[in-house]
């Protein structure tokens, strides 16, 4: 499909402001003058309308617009798009370069990748990278020119897989509720009762430590645990430090391509349009970032598989069982209950700079329960979705002072320590090799074997498991893949 | 200032050009500001003869311990009042009228007030200026006041007092007070000509507050507002003090060394002072460019001053000020809708993030001085916004505060505790207008801004509020300074958390300049919160308002 083939529409200038209603996408036309040739050096051939997008989608609809974000997420920028950012730097923040960049690519600094799919292909689009594909992070404001691989001035990362991220969004969403709900009642209850009031947070099963409010609305939020002050679940990133497919998104595309979304890099935040002076301004509509979101938010869950092999049938069910006993699942939790399969796009919990829900007069929302992939779900007596996450949202010291290696990195990110990372996902692991957050560990074994920390007790109990219980472990995770 | 200006039209036509086009685009989120005074039940009006021309002002303060602002208003002729704050966090705003528990003679002939803890008891006190006997007022629990006059050792005197600023000097347990005063009425030739002495009150060696050995600042040039300002950075405050040329015969504007321990001396031209005569209204101060130099924005009639340390002609050392007030759009010297062409009379001014987009703007209020038929009967307040080039464009008019009413003093202050600074405006002869900030206006209705920290100081001992300190916002590499300042303005001061824009910032780091010069360590904080840093604590706590707003 060529890109955004269904979905043409003018830039319309921070359109998302005027909060139209929901528009029939497939009608949309294109404009005239900004309709490419067929032999265009233009990767983004036209661009999305978001004032199109509000209210609940049609399957059809969702259909399309998720073709349209492959088609970005697939999409080789190149200069005619805008992609290149030679006066800014890869920061989340758009912060200008002090001088012009001699290399439109660099793997440091980026430029770095020419798609989105570049990175994320493993098994197939929308999944995860080899080594080859790492990206370096830096957050862009000290070291904005930095040239070199020691890792005083970026963190080498490895490119996480896509699957079943609108699921963790969702999960993330009613987790950051619960929270704030808890936070809430207590400050409530300190101001009525007159006395301080310490209170648990927790939420789908997950402990996030407590907070202390006293009598006038103060906070102490020093037994919080896992996540930011603010009791925002940020499920993205492998520090887990981003809270929506948006935010991260937008965060991407500028570092990895130089392609600079209007919603935070436009005249609205930054006095200009062409705020990387490449020449090219409003280089990615909001619509634009919805269809990208769209595409990776409906990629589906990954999947528990039966091995046709007997013994690895057998051996699987073993090490399921010692996955419980090694304590395992008290961080990688094989599910999460989830209330509701509506995604709502831009989502609840992001802040300026994103497309936020209260900006706009109705969210799209699509209901993955449409999906195929979604109906297979597993649900609980409640009628919950059980998300086969085999993760808690949770950030967790994962270090010690023996066992160190997944400490390997110098520079914390976003207030986050640099011993301390979200815990991986395993949904998906048996198809997303090499592991650790560098992607420089190639079997499981050792990346078990490489937990310290909070990770110590369990990993402990694996290193004096007999062989066919570590095997067994090995066997379990590998059933736990991205259908191919 | 009060009678008419001959002469004015000329200086206006020599500053030359215009200010912000206000037909210039403006890509920033303008915020939509609609006036609930009404519905509110705020309709004071600051009213009375020629002495109640000048003066009008609002003290915006925390008066029953919910950090939401209270507000006293000056009446003039008609009585102050003070309002406690009843509006729901991020909903209307909502205000009832409090008994002030002060005899009727106390509450009238009032023109402006300024909060702060006088006594360190961790109660709001109020400095109030008055035609007459000024008062401090000792706040207690629950909006209680009572008149400190005799218990500080404090004499309210029999001025027209028209200006105030305060300071916490080195290793005092009290602060310095300074009353700026207007003109001497009962000297031979007045008004022309007869300007009262400006004082400084240190505080006496005691247990207590005791204001007993007052120190003329000789000559006063008929001031209208003063400000304790750290201009050089020497970590010792000198007292900036504006005046009005109307009166003054052979005055300037001045500055004040004052030195712990020592008589305060004014600045001169061998230092680098040099002489400016203007119809100098109101003060503010921000550090525009980050160098750690304060600009100073000065009301007056026709052009507003934007000052600027000149480093070339100067140096850091030497208070020698450039004009940069036409380079960056911030004259605002005519009326920027109305279509009168005359002149503009500046009164309160103040900087302050209001569409949280990380830059700085202007607020001026704005009117006539009664009927004068030289300047412009319609004038608008101005509200400029500071724009990513370092220039200031005028919204007033797009932010819907532009009124057929005579302004003075003001208060840019979150009322509604939704991360959004509203705004309150003093108007003589005029109903107050308390302007709702509810974001930017959208098709549908209005959005948030941009992101928001609200700042919260407290250091243990003296001067809790920590008055004197410098706050650093960074996000990314943009910095972001706040003076915790008591003064400037025109009559008009506030206390209680320290707006900062943060734009699309996630997060912040803060640190602490406390008054003693000391630095804090770095304060990792996340966006859209109010914060409450405690000096010596090692993390920010967190403050929430009931219920919260996100």
């Amino acid at each position: 499909m060529t890109p955004g083939a269904d979905l043409r529409g003018s830039r319309g200038k921070r359109s998302w402001q005027t909060g139209a209603a929901l528009l029939f996408l497939l009608a949309l036309p294109a404009l005239a003058d900004d309709a490419p040739p067929p032999w265009s050096e233009r990767a983004v051939r036209s661009h999305i309308d978001f004032s199109t997008l509000g209210g609940a989608l049609t399957a059809q609809q969702l259909d399309a617009l998720v073709a349209a974000g492959r088609a970005l997420f697939t999409a080789r920028f190149t200069t005619e798009d805008g992609a290149g950012r030679p006066m800014a730097t890869q920061a989340i923040i758009a912060t200008k370069r002090k001088r012009p960049v001699d290399a439109a690519f660099r793997r440091t600094a980026g430029l770095d990748a020419n798609a989105c799919s570049s990175c994320h292909r493993e098994p197939e689009v929308g999944g995860a990278g080899d080594f080859t594909a790492n990206v370096f992070v830096s957050e862009g404001f000290e070291s904005a020119d930095f040239i070199d691989l020691d890792p005083q001035f970026s963190n080498e990362r490895n490119t996480n897989h896509l699957f079943g991220a609108g699921l963790i969004e969702l999960l993330a969403r009613e987790m950051t509720a619960d929270l704030r709900r808890e936070r809430d009642t207590a400050v409530a209850e300190a101001r009525r009762s007159g006395k301080p009031v310490t209170v648990a947070l927790a939420s789908k099963g997950v402990d996030f430590g407590s907070i202390t409010v006293r009598p006038d609305g103060i906070v102490d939020p020093s037994g919080i645990e896992g996540i930011d002050p603010d009791l925002t679940v940020r499920p993205f990133g492998q520090k887990g430090v981003f809270t929506s497919l948006r935010q991260f998104t937008i965060n991407a595309l500028n570092a990895h391509h130089g392609i600079e979304a209007d919603e935070r890099f436009g005249a609205r935040w930054t006095g200009t349009a062409d705020f990387d002076e490449d020449g090219h301004g409003e280089e990615l509509t909001p619509g634009d970032v919805s269809a990208l979101v769209a595409f990776q938010a409906t990629l589906p869950s990954p999947i528990e598989t039966v091995p046709a092999d007997p013994a690895w049938r057998t051996a699987a069910a073993r090490g399921a069982e010692v996955f419980d006993t090694f304590g395992c699942a008290a961080c990688h939790r094989p599910t999460l209950p989830l209330d509701s399969l509506a995604f709502a796009d831009p989502a609840p919990f992001d802040t300026a700079g994103t497309l936020r829900t209260v900006e706009v007069q109705e969210a799209a929302t699509y209901d993955l329960g449409l999906l195929a992939w979604a109906k297979t779900l597993p649900r609980n007596d409640q009628g919950q979705i059980l998300v086969p996450i085999y993760g808690d949202l949770k950030r967790h010291v994962i270090a010690d002072d023996e066992v160190n290696q997944l400490a390997n990195e110098l520079l914390s990110q976003r207030f986050v320590e640099r011993d301390t990372f979200i815990t991986a996902e395993l949904w998906g692991v048996a198809s997303t090799a090499p592991y650790g957050h560098r992607g420089d560990i190639t079997t499981l074994d050792a990346v078990i074997r490489a937990h310290g920390g909070e990770g110590r007790t369990a990993r402990d109990a694996y290193v004096a498991a007999a062989d066919a219980d570590r095997s067994a472990l090995v066997a379990y995770l590998k059933t736990l893949a991205i259908d191919p | 200032m009060i009678r008419a200006a001959l002469a004015f039209a000329a200086l206006v036509a020599f500053a030359g050009g215009t200010s912000a086009d206000p037909a210039a685009p403006i890509a920033s989120d303008i915020p939509h500001f609609v006036n609930e005074a009404a519905s509110a039940g705020v309709e004071r009006a600051y009213t009375g003869p020629w002495e109640f021309f000048v003066g009008g002002g609002v003290a915006a303060f925390d008066c029953d311990g919910d950090r939401r602002p209270d507000l006293f208003l000056a009446g003039g002729t008609s009585p102050a009042t003070l309002y406690r704050n009843r509006s729901a966090t991020g909903g209307p705003l909502s205000f009832e009228a409090v008994d002030l528990g002060l005899a009727e003679e106390d509450r009238t002939r009032v023109l402006g007030a300024y909060p702060l803890d006088i006594d360190n008891d961790g109660y709001m006190d109020l400095a109030v200026l008055r035609l007459g006997s000024n008062l401090l007022l000792k706040g207690g629990p629950d909006c209680r006041f009572e008149v400190a006059n005799h218990a500080f050792a404090f004499d309210g005197g029999k001025d027209w007092t028209t200006a105030f600023a305060a300071t916490w000097e080195a290793n005092q347990r009290f602060p310095t007070l300074a009353f700026g005063n207007y003109v001497d009425r009962h000297a031979p030739g007045a008004p022309w000509g007869t300007c009262a002495d400006n004082l400084l009150l240190r505080p006496a060696p005691a247990d207590g507050p005791v204001y007993d050995d007052p120190i003329r600042l000789t000559p006063g040039y008929c001031t209208l507002s003063m400000l304790f300002t750290d201009w050089n950075q020497s970590g010792t405050p000198s007292l900036r003090v504006t005046n009005d040329r109307q009166y003054y015969r052979g005055g300037e504007e001045q500055m004040w060394h004052v030195d712990p321990g020592k008589l305060p001396r004014l600045y001169t031209a061998a230092e680098g002072w040099r002489h400016l005569s203007i119809w100098g209204m109101g003060i503010a101060e921000a550090d525009l460019n980050g160098d750690g130099y304060p600009e100073y924005a000065l009301t007056s009639m026709g052009d507003t001053k934007l000052q600027q340390l000149d480093n070339e002609d100067g140096g850091e050392d030497r208070p020698v000020y450039r004009d940069i007030a036409f380079d960056r759009g911030a004259t605002a010297q005519r009326p920027y809708a109305g279509g009168d062409r005359r002149p503009s009379t500046g009164w309160h001014s103040e900087f302050a993030d209001v569409n949280n987009d990380g830059l700085l703007d202007l607020f001026i209020a704005k009117g006539n001085v009664e009927a004068m038929p030289d300047f412009a009967a319609y004038d608008p307040d101005n509200l400029l916004l500071g724009s990513w080039d370092g220039t200031f464009a005028e919204a007033g008019d797009k932010a819907g505060i532009a009124m057929p009413l005579r302004g003075r003093g003001g208060a840019l202050v979150d009322l509604n505790m939704d991360g959004m600074l509203d705004l309150v405006v003093a108007n003589r002869d005029g109903p107050t207008s308390l302007f709702r900030n509810l974001g930017m206006a959208t098709e549908w209705g209005t959005a948030p801004l941009g992101n928001w920290l609200e700042i919260e100081l407290f250091q243990p001992g003296p001067n809790r509020n920590a008055v004197g300190a410098h706050i650093s916002v960074k996000t990314g590499t943009h910095v972001m300074t706040r003076a915790v300042e008591v003064g400037g303005g025109h009559a008009s001061g506030h206390s209680g958390f320290i707006h900062v824009g943060l734009g699309t910032a996630e997060r912040a780091e803060i640190r602490v300049r406390w008054p003693d010069g000391e630095w804090s360590h770095s304060y990792r904080v996340f966006a859209n919160s109010f914060v409450r840093l405690e000096r010596g604590k090692a993390a920010a706590e967190l403050w929430l308002p009931e219920p919260p707003p996100f």
